[in-house]
């Protein structure tokens, strides 16, 4: 019979507490950590010894602060040392990065991604971009884990991406197949990039402190990061947050996942880029392209957009009814959408939407930029470290 | 999303000899929120700002920052109050560097000598906490910068001074679409940040990205003051060139003469 936590779950729970605080809001002294983590002076003080012995923080003397008192000591994280690797795995393009502890981006590579590449392809592209990174490694870093944000709706259990219409994966094994060309013993945790940029927004971004949140995320098609009461909403097996499949036109145009009238249809790539009759045309710049025409003038261009925009504000207000956010974030090419087209965005979900729901949510692009499926990703591999400290450092 | 404003005006009247330019005009800007200024050419958004500012001393009205009664009579008093004005054409000087920009006429000193140091630090905290990554270096001339850029040192300049309340004159205007969209999240940002920020636009989609309130001016009267999600494009289209919108802005008969008062001037609701 259980009758408590015991005192190492105690200790592994403060352990983790204490180095989240850090990861997530950078340096702190020790008296802003004896007062937002309620444990008193001595306790903070031997939780920051064992970090430090396990070279996870540093301590040391903070900046004149201009007042009487022995000032409180500062606890940093190890950036430099500690650290994630992470994927970003795009319709267009493949990133891989090495993330510090406390979420700075340390080193970077971009390849393009020709479309149609499978995982078992991908991967050795990535794992070749790792060992780049890995040779300049600074003496003595350590790598915590790694993560992976995909376009495409991923099992929670293991990772597999069982569907990504816009990148044509069938039950791809990617987490896998990236730990066996790594060749480390470092688990790959892998996640949808709505999914992961929601969560990187919501930790360290525009949505700090917002419990109730939609990331929605546009390439070729749009998916949706859901935060509901502080945590990811997931789903039972993980597929959640696939709002581009809403079907919005009974009659609508064929979608890449085979019915007719998902959202995606109208507020994705291909709806963008056929209405400003540029069929042609693929890809990110292509789009872009369309809102730099629209913003000179060129009239199919506006049309197209306004439409773009008007249908955004439809599928939007559906979101805003059903979960009542406090905040929806427009990132990847919806970001764009959105400032090229927020009137017809906003009127439309100010007419569709509940007063009520419409009350308290604020419409945001996110801060972290592109960087947010990057440092999503390494966010899913430091959770690892954060659950239990001193085993993984 | 505070409920009291940072700053109110009301009933501010002002005239050129016989040209009554502003009539019996009232606006409140709260902190934390985007308040948007809309109105067609010559509706008396530019002379609003400049009585605000304390370029144009008013004929009637009264100011009422953070709750207290105040008079602005000079540009002095409002920047002492933690108003900041950015202008159109800026007001940059192309042939010095950003820091020189950003404290020019209001150097920080050691001793006799400028304190470089300090001046370098504070510009390089501002744009930090403004999450701007598009300049590299501090020490470039600002002739050297894009349009955005620009813009961008120009508002980080009004945010320096631990400014409250920050207006901003169309500062989309003549700017690309990449850049105008990092302006707006710029714009937006310093309300995040706790300010106070009024925004002079032209263009709908500015207006309808970045704010949480719309105010409509229409010859010189402030016809509408409405929430950003109670009101649609079509709507504000309708109270910029006609002065009304169904049961908002002017009233019906009076509308056309502008000699009427201004309806629901001040509370948000859509009836």
């Amino acid at each position: 019979m259980r009758v408590g936590p015991s005192q190492d779950e105690i200790r592994r729970q403060n352990l983790g507490a204490l180095l989240r605080h850090v990861h997530v809001h950078g340096a702190t002294t020790r008296a802003e950590l004896t007062n937002t983590l309620g444990l008193n002076r001595s306790t903070i003080g031997a939780l920051t010894a064992d970090l430090a012995a396990a070279g996870l923080v540093t301590e040391g003397a903070p900046k004149e602060t201009g007042r009487a008192g022995r000032p409180s000591l500062v606890v940093r994280p190890e950036s430099e040392r500690i650290f994630a690797y992470a994927y970003s795995i795009e319709v267009d393009r493949l990133r891989a990065a090495r993330v510090g502890l406390g979420g700075a981006v340390l080193d970077r590579r971009e390849l393009d991604r020709p479309r149609g590449l499978t995982a078992a392809e991908a991967a050795p592209l990535l794992a070749g971009a790792v060992k780049e990174m890995r040779n300049a490694l600074p003496e003595g870093a350590v790598c915590v884990g790694a993560g992976v944000a995909v376009c495409g709706m991923v099992r929670r259990d293991d990772g597999l991406v069982r569907l990504g219409p816009t990148t044509g994966w069938v039950d791809e094994p990617i987490g896998t197949a990236l730990g066996a060309e790594l060749g480390v013993d470092v688990p790959v945790t892998v996640g949808n990039v709505a999914d992961v940029a929601a969560f990187a927004e919501h930790a360290r971004g525009v949505a700090a402190g917002c419990d109730n949140v939609i990331y929605l995320y546009g390439d070729v098609g749009v998916g949706a990061g859901i935060i509901a009461g502080g945590r990811r909403l997931t789903g039972h097996g993980g597929y959640s947050g696939e709002v581009g499949h809403m079907v919005v036109a009974r009659d609508g145009v064929r979608c890449e996942c085979g019915n007719r009238g998902c959202w995606e249809t109208e507020i994705g790539e291909h709806a963008l880029l056929r209405a400003a009759g540029r069929s042609d045309a693929r890809g990110r710049e292509a789009m872009l392209a369309v809102f730099d025409a629209a913003g000179r003038g060129d009239a199919r261009a506006q049309t197209a957009v306004r439409q773009a925009g008007d249908w955004l504000g439809f599928g939007l207000a559906n979101l805003v009814n059903i979960f009542n956010p406090e905040m929806v974030i427009f990132g990847g090419t919806m970001r764009d959408l959105y400032l090229a087209a927020a009137a017809q965005v906003r009127s439309r979900l100010n007419s569709n939407g509940l007063p009520a729901c419409l009350e308290h949510v604020r419409l945001r692009t996110p801060k972290l930029g592109e960087d947010a499926a990057l440092i999503g990703a390494a966010e899913l591999a430091f959770e690892r470290l954060l659950a239990d400290p001193l085993d993984v450092g | 999303m505070s409920a009291t404003p940072l700053l109110e005006l009301r009933g501010i009247d002002k005239s050129f000899g016989p040209v009554q330019v502003l009539r019996n005009v009232a606006l409140s800007a709260y902190p934390g929120e985007v308040t948007a200024l809309v109105g067609d050419n010559g509706a008396g958004k530019s002379t609003l700002v400049k009585c605000i500012s304390g370029i144009h001393p008013t004929d009637a009205g009264e100011f009422v920052f953070d709750g207290r009664p105040v008079s602005i009579n000079n540009p002095r008093e409002a920047a002492g109050l933690g108003i900041e004005v950015v202008y159109q054409d800026l007001a940059l000087c192309d042939n010095l560097d950003i820091v020189q920009n950003m404290f020019l006429g209001r150097e920080k000193r050691s001793g006799i000598v400028l304190d470089e140091p300090t001046m370098e630090q504070m510009a390089a905290e501002t744009l930090a906490g403004l999450s701007v990554r598009t300049v590299k270096s501090l020490r470039q001339h600002v002739s050297s910068l894009s349009g955005g850029q620009r813009q961008t040192v120009a508002i980080a300049k009004a945010v320096l001074w631990n400014s409250r309340l920050v207006i901003l004159d169309e500062p989309t205007a003549a700017l690309g679409v990449a850049q105008t969209a990092q302006v707006l999240e710029l714009v937006r940002r310093l309300a995040d940040n706790g300010l106070a920020v009024v925004l002079i636009s032209h263009n709908m989609n500015d207006v309808f990205a970045v704010s949480d309130r719309i105010a409509a001016l229409y010859l010189g009267q402030m016809v509408a003051q409405v929430r950003t999600t109670d009101i649609t494009h079509a709507q504000v289209v309708e109270l910029i060139t006609a002065g009304r919108s169904g049961g908002l802005g002017l009233a019906a008969d009076t509308g056309a003469n502008g000699n009427g008062a201004p309806a629901d001037s001040t509370t948000g609701g859509v009836s």
